[in-house]
């Protein structure tokens, strides 16, 4: 990986945390959690960590889907 | 260099007329088949887009249909060849059921791809032109206007009825 | 290598495109071509036969992450 690429993927997941930041839905902010996911794994595959890139790529799903389990949760009971 | 760029625009072609194909056979734009692709399908509506288009987007977004089977077959072809492309075939199958999804396009379209990147490959092209042409193809439909793309695939979808 | 760059900056674009939308609905085929551009950059950054499993794992479990946003999103608006 050369440095113009480095800073392409840099970019995306940047933007993704950025922009995490700035959103106020809670759908918006799991997606732009996973956009800061996406940047970031091509980094970890470039090590060569292929292992480390799969078992990430399965835990950061089933995450998403307990944080969204918890929301739910919550606005029924609200 | 250029000739490089003329490859990629022409496997872009080649996979979005492959994809697109397999998707309309398969009945993708009639119903959605997971719920959230009826939820993308109204809010791309919403946003001035025809339906039957709205719900093959969705169905994309939300299960590995045909397009992910060419995109996955490409990768394999690239990193085992023929075995490489039927592996990816099985993991798009897994793919499938993971996502609630009982159709056969992801299946049946990474299966088909394989053998057409394996035969272009003979003829001058690489596997590595079929990934970025992939990438391409994806972003003409989902990723440029979604108003016009749905009534692309909407209009498609009438000539299939 | 120029498949390799045309491929990050489709990502680059896509996930511009997707920070960008106001709409949930309309954000999720946006980052769906994010997640296409980041699994052939998976296996276009390093050819060895893990490479393919490691691009499916990304791509199943993105897919299923947004497969998970969308149908909630898609109870949620009808309970609100």
């Amino acid at each position: 990986m050369n440095d113009l690429l480095a800073f392409l993927f840099a970019a995306v997941a940047l933007i993704g945390a950025v922009s995490t930041y700035f959103q106020r839905d809670r759908f918006n902010k799991l997606i732009a959690v996973g956009i800061t996911f996406g940047g970031i794994v091509p980094f970890i595959v470039d090590r060569g960590y292929l292992d480390v890139a799969i078992i990430t790529s399965l835990i950061i799903p089933i995450t998403t889907i307990i944080i969204l389990l918890i929301c739910r949760r919550e606005i029924h009971d609200a | 260099m250029l000739g490089e760029i003329l490859h990629i625009l022409a496997a872009a072609i080649i996979s979005w007329i492959l994809f697109v194909t397999v998707d309309i056979l398969f009945r993708l734009p009639e119903a959605g088949g997971v719920s959230g692709a009826s939820a993308v399908a109204r809010d791309i509506e919403a946003g001035g887009g025809a339906l039957a288009g709205g719900i093959m987007m969705g169905n994309i977004v939300c299960s590995p249909d045909a397009s992910a089977g060419t995109l996955l077959a490409a990768c394999g072809v690239y990193v085992a060849g023929i075995p490489g492309g039927l592996a990816a075939a099985v993991l798009v199958f897994i793919g499938n059921r993971i996502c609630h999804d009982p159709g056969y396009a992801g299946t049946t379209g990474a299966v088909l791809a394989t053998f057409v990147v394996y035969g272009f490959t003979q003829v001058g092209f690489a596997a590595t032109d079929f990934i970025a042409g992939m990438v391409i193809a994806i972003l003409t439909i989902q990723g440029l206007s979604h108003a016009h793309a749905s009534r692309l695939l909407a209009r498609l979808w009438r000539v299939r009825q | 290598m120029i498949a390799l760059y045309v491929v990050a900056a489709i990502a680059v674009f896509a996930a511009i495109r997707a920070t960008v939308e106001r709409n949930t609905g309309r954000k999720l085929p946006y980052v769906n071509v994010m997640n296409f551009a980041v699994a052939g950059a998976l296996v276009l950054l390093l050819d060895h036969p893990l490479s393919l499993v490691a691009a499916a794992a990304y791509f199943v479990g993105s897919t299923l992450e947004a497969n998970a946003i969308a149908s909630t999103y898609a109870g949620g608006g009808r309970r609100e």
